[in-house]
């Protein structure tokens, strides 16, 4: 019998909660890139998206669009262009919208 | 806002108002019903290390059942396979009111298939999807986060990241 039964029998309480500390193997995790707006022309952003094989990344004039919903955190631009996109370590991504997962990273030089 | 169901039941009407009943109703306890629509089976091997003693699910009140009419949870992997779309669609309705569909991996959340003759490329066509899950394939610890955001137990914080460093200001 697994012991979070007897546990929850003494002290009432059936479920525990989400990890109280971090998981070590978290570091260890592909995760998607974060980019450096600064590093970021617009030519290395049109490399980018070329470069890209599962449709993540796309240009929407002087922005660079981001949807996380379908990165594969394969590392390919992070491969073509370390200064400007990197390694973000974030993994508990899920959102409630498909929209929360779309991210519009303005190009350097672009209209403040 | 609610409707009544065919069985007498009130059902809510709107996401918002479904999440504070699954959170409610579920909070504690869940059974999730898996469904893979094509997928390379990446997701489902981690799915599969959910409960494994490392990542414990049982203990967060989760359970896996082989029955849709059990479920209270559809876990939807893969492009959704044009094949696959009735069975898929039997699936869903097999399953009792209220029900949370997650969509879980890249494929799932359109991302690597473009739609074509032989696939949708993605689920949100056929089901109102309540929670994405983005990764490829999304780690166990990824997948536990985003099932305790569809029973409400923890919030969908990825809206507030913009993934970009060093921001200028405005």
């Amino acid at each position: 019998m697994p012991l979070w039964t007897l546990r929850g029998l003494r002290r009432g309480v059936v479920t525990t909660r989400y990890p109280a500390r971090p998981d070590p193997s978290a570091v260890l995790l592909p995760t998607p890139p974060v980019f450096r707006p600064d590093a970021l022309t617009s030519d290395l952003a049109d490399r980018l998206v070329a470069v890209c094989p599962s449709r993540a990344l796309g240009r929407d004039g002087d922005v660079l669009v981001f949807d996380v919903g379908a990165c594969t955190a394969c590392g390919r631009c992070r491969a073509e262009a370390p200064q400007a996109a990197e390694d973000s370590g974030e993994f508990e991504l899920a959102a409630t919208a498909r929209e929360h997962l779309i991210k519009r990273i303005a190009l350097d030089g672009s209209p403040r | 806002m609610t409707s009544q169901s065919a069985t007498g039941l009130n059902v809510p009407a709107t996401s918002e108002e479904l999440r504070r009943t699954v959170a409610r109703m579920f909070g504690r306890s869940l059974h999730i019903r898996t469904l893979d629509t094509g997928s390379c089976a990446s997701c489902e091997q981690e799915i599969r290390l959910l409960a494994a003693p490392h990542y414990d699910l049982h203990r967060l009140g989760f359970f896996f059942t082989p029955a849709p009419r059990h479920a209270d949870l559809l876990m939807v992997t893969g492009p959704m396979v044009r094949a696959f779309e009735t069975a898929a669609r039997k699936t869903y309705d097999a399953m009792p009111d209220p029900k949370v569909v997650v969509a879980t991996g890249a494929c799932a959340l359109g991302g690597v298939y473009q739609p074509d003759p032989f696939t949708h490329g993605g689920v949100g066509g056929t089901f109102p999807v309540d929670v994405w899950i983005p990764g490829c394939p999304p780690s166990p610890l990824a997948l536990l986060q985003g099932l305790l955001v569809a029973v409400g137990r923890l919030a969908d914080q990825v809206k507030d990241l913009d993934f970009a460093l060093n921001r200028t200001p405005r």
